[in-house]
């Protein structure tokens, strides 16, 4: 007993467990009607919150209307609350798990790479002496050789050559994969309150996606509008301009296009774009992006997604497209009406086909 | 976690706490000392002071919050000292103290390790720690034969009953329940009343006791038949309940139907939660009488030259004596003067029916007449023989509540309480006193309740097989929403119908089935009438 650490190291970890078990089950809800605006931005813890779990007994005062799972499992009780910092990097791990969201497939690989070096092996020659291994090491040898015996009053350790040990670095090496996101939205059409609040609930899902798939800093996100003209614009200002008037929305995909092609590297680079609008369209016009789509998108982009935010009855878009790319692995065509369906589109634009 | 041993400086200071503390004759049991890091002291407090315990959620919860907590600076990870008194003790010291503060921890567990060893609640026990040791391991191994989801189940049901713990209840199990079977021990009415020697072997029935009896053929008649009904009882149940039982807990680990692995799990949450009880209900004293032999042994150490820096432990001592008015309960400020005075009580021979009797004021004032007794003695006979409440209700007088600011609040403490100016007898620009006298009653009424419900079983066969538990009022109504799944947590441990009384309600859970219905409301008096006549104490 004199030895051991007194550790509630396990109790931590079931008690971690049961809060991922909770979190697994929340995960929906957090998605459909939680605040996603801030795990996009600067990579940030993302706070859950959830009732707190209590062991009920017999006590006084009555607490309201707790909610009672006691009994079978913890008493959850009491309208008390548990606030949890998740780490980004968890919650995307969650959500893959949970939405069962396939790893994004990364072209260009072992073009960029980045390299670290990581101390993982101890040898006899090197720079940075590993002092506890040695100091055990040159212990059993003195040990053995009789040279330290603190039953005979000697209680000196030398330290041999042999029995150095040396921290050794070990370059590793992890394939640096770049992409580019193009958010493509239509001005024209009225984007306010619940339509805009959707549509910057799936670009703030799907900049933490590929975030989290090709990390952090690898992945550079452009912003591009369109009345009857396109025009790229800051990411603050995506959700803030606004025109009343036509729409001609070929122009944007045509622009994404040629940005695709002129400025990034098509070997190395990985492209995405994702169009929001209501999909009323002019029919030329629909037709003028289908053809952009398939002689000059497809070929290039790992992915692209379409999103008819609340289409209403004149909406033809993904009526249009889908006559030639109906369940397509790259083009991938939905519709959201509701912040109930995130989750669903979020499996149509990231999902395996 | 290492011994004292790979301390000499510590192990030194040990021998010299313990050698001090054998000079003055102290009655120890081994003690063992261990020296921890902060996080270890966490895991340790939270483990009810055990080196191990079986991994459960709860513990985790705890752990992480505390954790939590001390890394955002809201809270200190700086414990002086921790104990788990029984023969051997286990005392655990925190590895940043300085010397002088380690002497002084040691010394303190001192006190609290004689304290285990003489009190009336006979607290200390053989190999607790080893025993809960023990205990751990057969859990674990519970864990595997009952399989994760039943085990987690049972835990959480047992968690959910362990405040119904209470080992030294007036209404205890041993003071309650009739049985044929050995009994884990608990104090009875016979520890306390006679020491005398009694034959092994009772008579069934005396003639000659029979005959002296002045009865009538009625009674007689019906002593007969209740008798008998108790035989048949308890050759059926193997127990009868004589008085409602407060004991709930441990009821349920002498008598619920369980498994191998249920049967640990109880053992092992009564015995790691039954010392809460015996603290609960000797606090002061028990704190008092640590810090009571702590600075007498620490004015020992000093005057060896020891140790140093008697100034710092004069702040650290009077920081942990440190006033607090009644409802706040410090009960190392209140411990240790309560002892002091009644040393002196002691050594002047107050504590006599002559100086009660006395009624000239001058006469007792100037009163001083030890009769020879040793006044240490004489407390030590007080540790043997009363707990916190007649230790209260025996020494402190509103004089003392006076002296030890007892009734004294800080001004912004009386507007948060709501303190009405009636109530204030005396002010000054921070203070505000109140009246000593009713303080003095207010502190006992803590030991009837302990802020706790009053809940009793009072009838094992209700309904065919059911546990009838009673709430015993005090004009506060039970959190309503939690009656619920406590009663299903009974029921998953008794495995019948279980029922609770209080006030005119009948809660019910059965067969994953809880119902409410409005009864007559009845009288704790009356149930006990009731159970002490053999009669079903409530009926629908």
């Amino acid at each position: 007993m004199s030895e051991e650490k007194i550790s509630s190291n396990e109790s931590e970890g079931a008690f971690n467990e049961f809060v991922e078990d909770q979190l697994d089950e929340m995960l929906e809800s957090i998605i459909n009607e939680g605040d996603l605006s801030n795990i996009g931005d600067r990579h940030s813890d993302v706070i859950v919150e959830m009732d707190d779990i209590e062991v009920p007994t017999f006590s006084y005062g009555d607490q309201g209307s707790g909610r009672g799972r006691g009994g079978a499992g913890p008493g959850k009780d009491g309208g008390g609350k548990m606030r949890f910092s998740l780490p980004f990097e968890q919650l995307m791990d969650l959500i893959a798990e949970s939405l069962k969201l396939p790893d994004l497939t990364k072209e260009g690989k072992g073009k960029i790479k980045e390299f670290s070096y990581e101390f993982k092996t101890f040898g006899q020659m090197g720079v940075i002496l590993d002092k506890r291994r040695t100091f055990k090491r040159a212990l059993k040898s003195n040990l053995a050789l009789g040279l330290y015996a603190p039953d005979q009053g000697r209680y000196d350790v030398q330290i041999m050559r042999r029995d150095k040990r040396f921290k050794i670095p070990e370059r590793v090496e992890k394939p640096k994969f770049r992409a580019v996101v193009f958010y493509m939205g239509d001005i024209s059409y009225s984007t306010y309150g619940e339509r805009l609040s959707l549509e910057k609930r799936l670009v703030n899902f799907s900049q933490s996606w590929l975030d989290y798939n090709y990390g952090p800093g690898n992945v550079e996100h452009r912003f591009f509008v369109h009345d009857m003209d396109a025009y790229e614009v800051q990411a603050d200002d995506f959700y803030n301009v606004s025109n009343m008037g036509g729409t001609r929305a070929s122009g944007v995909f045509d622009l994404v296009f040629q940005i695709a092609f002129n400025e990034y590297d098509t070997a190395t680079t990985n492209y995405y774009a994702f169009y929001f609008g209501d999909g009323e369209l002019f029919d030329d016009d629909a037709r003028q992006i289908l053809e952009t789509l398939e002689d000059l998108m497809r070929p290039l982009f790992n992915r692209i997604g379409i999103v008819e935010v609340q289409p209403g009855r004149l909406s033809l878009l993904n009526r249009q497209v889908a006559t030639r790319f109906n369940r397509d692995p790259i083009i991938r065509l939905s519709e959201i009406n509701d912040k109930q369906e995130t989750i669903d589109v979020i499996k149509i634009l990231f999902g395996e086909q | 976690m290492r011994t004292i041993q790979t301390d000499p400086e510590l192990q030194e200071l040990e021998q010299q706490v313990l050698h001090h503390a054998k000079a003055m004759d102290r009655t120890l049991p081994e003690m063992r000392f261990f020296i921890l890091d902060g996080w270890e002291f966490i895991s340790l407090l939270e483990k009810y002071v055990y080196p191990t315990s079986p991994i459960n959620i709860w513990e985790g919860k705890r752990v992480v919050t505390k954790k939590h907590r001390v890394e955002t600076g809201r809270e200190s990870s700086l414990y002086y000292e921790v104990v788990q008194t029984g023969n051997p003790s286990y005392a655990y010291l925190n590895s940043t103290n300085s010397p002088m503060m380690q002497a002084s921890v040691m010394a303190h567990v001192c006190g609290h390790c004689e304290f285990s060893e003489l009190n009336v609640l006979q607290d200390s026990n053989s190999d607790r720690t080893e025993y809960v040791m023990y205990l751990v391991k057969k859990s674990n191994i519970a864990r595997q034969q009952m399989g994760d989801r039943l085990f987690l189940d049972y835990w959480n049901a047992c968690e959910s009953l362990v405040p119904l713990l209470s080992p030294h209840s007036q209404f205890n199990l041993a003071r309650s329940i009739s049985t044929d079977s050995l009994q884990p021990h608990q104090e009875s009415d016979k520890d306390i009343s006679s020491k005398k020697t009694t034959s092994f072997f009772q008579p069934f029935s005396g003639t000659m006791s029979a005959l002296l009896q002045n009865s009538s053929k009625e009674s007689a008649w019906k002593n007969e038949i209740q008798q008998k009904m108790n035989r048949e009882t308890m050759s059926r149940q193997g127990y009868k309940l004589r008085a409602p039982c407060q004991d709930i807990m441990g009821f349920l680990r002498s008598y619920a139907p369980t498994g191998q692995g249920e049967k640990t799990i109880l053992d092992y949450m009564t015995t790691v939660h039954a010392t809460h009880d015996f603290v609960v209900r000797t606090q002061i004293m028990n704190e008092g009488w640590a810090m009571y032999w702590e600075k007498k042994i620490m004015l020992e150490l000093f005057k060896d030259k020891a140790v140093k820096g008697i100034i710092d432990y004069a702040k650290v001592f009077s920081g942990v004596c440190y006033p607090r008015p009644y409802y706040m309960r410090n009960p190392y400020h209140l411990g240790f003067h309560m002892w002091n005075h009644i040393e002196t009580l002691y050594r002047e021979g107050k504590v006599a029916l002559e100086f009660i009797e006395e009624t000239d004021q001058n006469t007792k004032e100037k009163w001083n007449k030890s009769n020879g007794t040793d006044p240490i003695k004489s407390m030590e006979h007080l540790v043997r023989t009363v707990t916190d409440y007649d230790f209260l209700r025996r020494f402190l007088t509103p004089e003392l509540v006076d002296q030890f600011h007892l009734n004294r609040i800080s001004k912004q403490e009386a507007q948060r309480v709501g303190l009405s100016p009636d109530n204030i007898i005396k002010e000054d620009p921070y203070w505000v006193w109140i009246d000593p006298i009713p303080v003095k009653e207010e502190m006992l009424k803590f030991f009837t309740h302990f802020y706790r419900p009053r809940v009793y079983i009072i009838d094992t066969d209700f309904q065919d097989g059911g546990l009838l538990l009673y709430h015993r009022d005090d004009g506060r109504r039970l959190r309503k929403d939690w009656i619920k799944p406590t009663l299903k947590n009974l029921n998953l441990i008794w495995k019948s119908p279980v029922s609770l009384v209080s006030k005119n309600w009948l809660y019910s859970f059965s067969a994953n089935l809880f119902k409410e219905t409005v009864v007559t409301e009845v009288s704790f008096e009356h149930v006990q009438e009731r159970i002490r006549n053999s009669e079903k104490p409530f009926r629908i």
